[in-house]
């Protein structure tokens, strides 16, 4: 028996309001997820392009995949694509995902994932009612913030809910569980580029501005709830699997080595219950839970008593600090303010920012540009842009940032909402800035995550996508943070060698994770196959099957006695379980390189090249400001170092890229994906519309 | 069906005798109440019919449950190889906009000392198994769907569950017969929500808890690694990883643990 899908995938046209299926099974070959989203786009849109964003004839793809509705750790991720006004400098096919339950639901009413097409006349929301669907309404809707307007959905799709009862949706099918709604707000309403969506109070789409495109169609939510099952492959076999899994948990009794790893430094990796949360770390505590996306084992998240940064994590629980400090940039404020309060100003200043539907990472590096462009004078007071924003680090100042730009309020509102690169653009100082690392926009108009210089997995595998990479368990958890933390579990030689047997079918190579500069460091062909490794999983595993990027993929883990993470062995053990296929690891890493290809084509219809395809002159620069530590071979011998100073050299980058392309099949003159390498992995009709625009490799 | 049986005697008893009332219960204290007058809260009768306890009960910590929903999704592959919330015999029930820790509601049967799904049962579908430690069962192939064991249950949401794909009762009979999963459960077996819950939340206990309201029921099963996660009951809970943190004494030298692996 074929388990995983529900077997279609929901299409509607907003613009003459029809509403029909795809049958998922013509699109399994991709797998799930983003593999299926990416095929369908460029089945349905492919041999227009390219158009924008705003386009009515653009989609907004929200995939679940074979693992959403199970109880496949850590997976169940809606993955989103679109094109996407937020990245630069076009608008190029991008994708964002969020966590929470939207993908269950949306599995339990029956369906595989949702495309949506055309532009209403008037603001609408689409409802899911196991497999009934209709276009709504959005009056009373259209204007609410992100909360309000999940809740008030809530109440119209159920208007008999009552929390901790059980609801009849139709025809004696029953559920007590409460409809999940992802929605945009004001900042998405008014098409601003750094508009997120939203799923809960805090669960966010943030990258690519996509609440834009939600409001460039006059849609304002999506809902849905079902009463229906997952079908299962191999039943024994999936709870087998689940329950073996338990071994890499953290155990929430008796944690393996409890003392050690419950300290300071670890809480982000440990795999402990509600690390993702740092807004609510000192005494007095505010009571709370750990709060869990569906099916996942670790609950990053936490839900307080004050239901202030319910469900939010990381920037998005920290981005707005009050009071001083400033993790994520800014700061200033009252720092004299006791840790209880500065801590409560500092959640319900985040919330504001998820109530209006602005994507954190995006909103970050455009602060961070307001403020240098206030410092150099070039806008402020008497200037043709003036922010007028009271003092940095108070609630009033974030109040008024939000509202300006989710609103466009007068011309800085205008001028904000564009986004740092496209701000810059306009000023005409995009080079100047970039390149100096004032911005420092390293890929795509996406902010500088973690050094490109040194943790080059994460550069490259940005600049050879399309948007800041966000795939923190590949090595900057594990590997950074651990090594950070003054008391690393594995030696840099350990961690290497696990690495290396984890990352099939490029186990044999012992210097996947060098990041030294030494011939088997970060130029060299062993980095080429790691960042393919990185690529492949991304589109495959995390893509293509929901999974999060804060717990997959697990080469090591400090639960376990031998450190032995549960990659390569837990993905196809579930995946097999489940859709009742026999692949290997690799047969389904060989799928992610499939998507990819498909990705990397569109981008190529959107303009892509490999001259693009290079970072900004920081980068070679100037050295790096260093971070964390990365395993390293110095001198022949394996070390933690911080790579502090490097800076990247532009013909050994160059050298990497033709041996990158050549890897994956692609043409290393342009970057194109070659007929043969499209043909091979069955997409000839990809190659005949890239040979129609001149555009083979 | 493994473990089905007739009720005993006394049950058959009980339901000749009650078969025509209603009852309702708060806290797990059964009050009979006449049918014509439902809607009026009678004085409890003298209890004439005693039924076996159970010997199992699923006990649970909804301040420390994440809300996963794994639990739900075990208890629906293993009864019935596929995976769906409406299913499930266990019901999780969360608000992400709620507060602490009224944003999460636990509700597994309670296997009640007095059944009302059983008394009320008119085919005797819902019977008592006497064989398997007297856990309150539903013998899916003798209900007819009435639905009566749905609207007697007293807790909210009640506790017996409908399947909408078969038209039929179902309730928790602590994984007695679970066709999809290779362990054997029952009051001296596993039961799969127990053994899939990440955050430990459930747990099978052998005694009766205590039955007013959900107090035995709904019980603390944390220790201090959970609140040292900074996860407290109450802000002046200052766990001891904080406090210690306030002190700076020097980190504890970590003492590797055997850890079973597969």
């Amino acid at each position: 028996m074929k388990g995983g899908y529900t077997g279609k995938i929901l299409r509607v046209n907003l613009t003459d309001k029809s509403i029909s299926t795809i049958p998922t099974e013509k699109y399994e070959a991709f797998g799930g997820g983003h593999g299926i989203g990416s095929a369908v786009f460029f089945d349905l849109v492919g041999d227009q392009l390219p158009f924008e964003a705003f386009d009515p004839r653009n989609l907004i793809i929200m995939m679940a995949s074979p693992f959403s509705g199970t109880f496949m750790p850590g997976s169940g991720r809606c993955e989103v694509q679109s094109l996407s006004p937020g990245l630069y400098p076009e608008e190029w096919f991008g994708h964002s995902n969020f966590g929470g339950r939207f993908t269950a639901q949306l599995k339990f009413a029956g369906w595989d994932g949702v495309v949506v097409e055309g532009a209403a006349e008037n603001p609408v929301w689409i409802n899911i009612v196991d497999d009934k669907v209709t276009i709504e309404d959005a009056n009373g809707v259209w204007g609410m913030d992100t909360w309000d307007a999940q809740q008030e959905i809530s109440r119209r799709v159920i208007p008999s809910l009552k929390y901790g009862e059980w609801a009849e949706l139709a025809n004696s099918c029953y559920t007590t569980q409460i409809p999940a709604v992802v929605c945009c707000g004001q900042a998405g309403e008014n098409k601003t580029r750094i508009g997120a969506l939203l799923h809960g109070p805090g669960s966010q789409a943030a990258l690519c501005g996509f609440g834009g495109v939600f409001g460039s169609k006059n849609l304002k939510a999506i809902s849905a709830i079902g009463s229906g099952s997952v079908p299962i492959a191999d039943p024994k076999a999936l709870m087998d699997a689940r329950l073996w899994f338990r071994q890499f948990q953290w155990d929430v009794d008796n944690p393996h080595e409890g003392q050690r790893f419950a300290q300071r430094g670890y809480a982000l990796i440990s795999g402990a219950p509600s690390g993702g949360n740092v807004s609510n770390g000192s005494v007095p505590l505010v009571p709370a839970r750990a709060a869990a996306c569906a099916s996942c084992p670790r609950g990053c998240r936490m839900r307080l008593a004050s239901a202030d940064s319910n469900e939010s994590v990381c920037a998005g629980s920290m981005f707005a600090r009050i009071g001083g400090g400033g993790f994520f940039g800014g700061g200033g404020g009252d720092s004299s303010m006791p840790d209880a309060l500065r801590g409560k100003m500092t959640r319900q200043a985040n919330d504001l920012m998820q109530k209006y539907g602005l994507g954190h990472w995006q909103l970050m590096a455009t602060r961070g540009y307001i403020d240098f462009l206030i410092r150099e004078g070039i806008i402020g007071e008497g200037k043709e842009i003036d922010p007028d924003l009271p003092a940095s680090g108070t609630y009033a100042y974030y109040e008024a940032l939000f509202r300006k730009i989710s609103l466009r309020e007068g011309a800085f509102g205008e001028f904000a909402a564009e986004a740092a690169a496209r701000m810059a653009e306009k000023l005409g100082r995009y080079e100047q800035d970039v390149n100096s690392g004032s911005l420092r926009l390293s890929y795509w108009g996406t902010q500088e995550h973690y050094s490109s210089q040194v943790e080059v997995e994460w550069g490259f595998g940005s600049l050879l996508g399309e948007r800041d990479l966000m795939l923190h368990m590949m090595a900057n958890y594990p590997l950074h943070w651990m090594a950070q933390s003054g008391d690393p579990y594995l030696t840099a030689e350990e961690a290497s060698d696990l690495y290396r047997q984890a990352m099939v079918p490029y186990e044999d190579d012992r210097y996947l994770v060098d990041y030294g500069e030494g011939p088997t460091g970060v130029y060299s062909d062993s980095k080429v196959k790691q960042v393919a490794w990185v690529k492949h999983y991304e589109k495959f595993w995390v893509g293509a099957g929901g999974f999060c990027g804060w717990r997959w993929p697990m080469c090591i883990t400090n639960n376990t006695v031998d450190r032995r993470g549960p990659t390569p062995n837990a993905e196809p053990k579930f995946w097999n379980a489940i859709t009742g296929n026999n692949k290997t690891f690799a047969d389904y890493m060989e799928i992610g390189h499939k998507i990819y290809t498909l990705d990397r084509s569109i981008w190529v219809l959107q303009g892509r090249h490999r001259d693009l395809e290079v970072f900004p002159d920081y980068i070679y620069d100037q050295p790096s400001r260093g971070g964390g530590e990365m395993p390293m071979v110095i001198d022949g011998k394996w070390v933690y170092d911080p790579g502090q100073g490097r800076a990247l050299d532009r013909d050994k980058v160059e050298d990497f890229k033709t041996r990158f392309y050549k890897f994956e099949g692609y043409n290393p003159e342009n970057g194109y994906p070659t007929r043969a390498t499209l043909e091979g992995m069955g997409m000839k009709k990809v190659a005949d519309v890239l040979e129609k625009n001149g555009k083979l490799g | 069906m493994p473990g089905s049986k007739k009720p005993e005697n006394e049950v058959d008893a009980a339901k000749k005798k009650f078969s025509r009332r209603h009852f309702l219960a708060t806290g797990g204290a059964v009050v009979a109440v006449d049918a014509l007058i439902s809607s009026t809260t009678a004085k409890a009768a003298p209890a004439t019919v005693s039924y076996p306890t159970s010997k199992g009960y699923l006990v649970y910590d909804s301040k420390k449950c994440a809300g996963c929903t794994t639990c739900m999704l075990s208890c629906s592959l293993t009864h019935y190889g596929v995976q769906n919330l409406s299913l499930s015999r266990i019901q999780i029930m969360q608000d992400s906009f709620g507060k602490f820790p009224d944003d999460v509601v636990m509700a597994p049967c309670r296997q009640c000392v007095t059944p009302p799904c059983v008394i009320n049962c008119p085919v005797e579908a819902a019977f008592i198994d006497t064989e398997n430690g007297n856990i309150r069962r539903i013998n899916e192939e003798k209900c007819i769907g009435c639905k009566t064991c749905l609207s007697m249950c007293p807790q909210q949401p009640h506790r017996t569950v409908w399947n909408h794909v078969t038209g039929k009762s179902s309730k928790c009979d602590l994984c007695l017969d679970t066709p999809y999963w290779s362990e054997e459960g029952g009051v001296n077996g596993k039961q799969a929500c127990v053994e899939s819950c990440p955050m430990k939340a459930i747990k099978l206990v052998q005694a009766l808890p205590g039955q007013k309201e959900t107090e035995g029921y709904d019980v603390n099963l944390r220790n201090d690694y959970w609140y040292n996660l900074g996860l407290v009951e109450n802000s002046t809970h200052v766990p001891p990883r904080y406090a210690m943190s306030q002190r700076k004494p020097k980190t504890s030298k970590p003492k590797p643990k055997p850890k079973a692996k597969e």
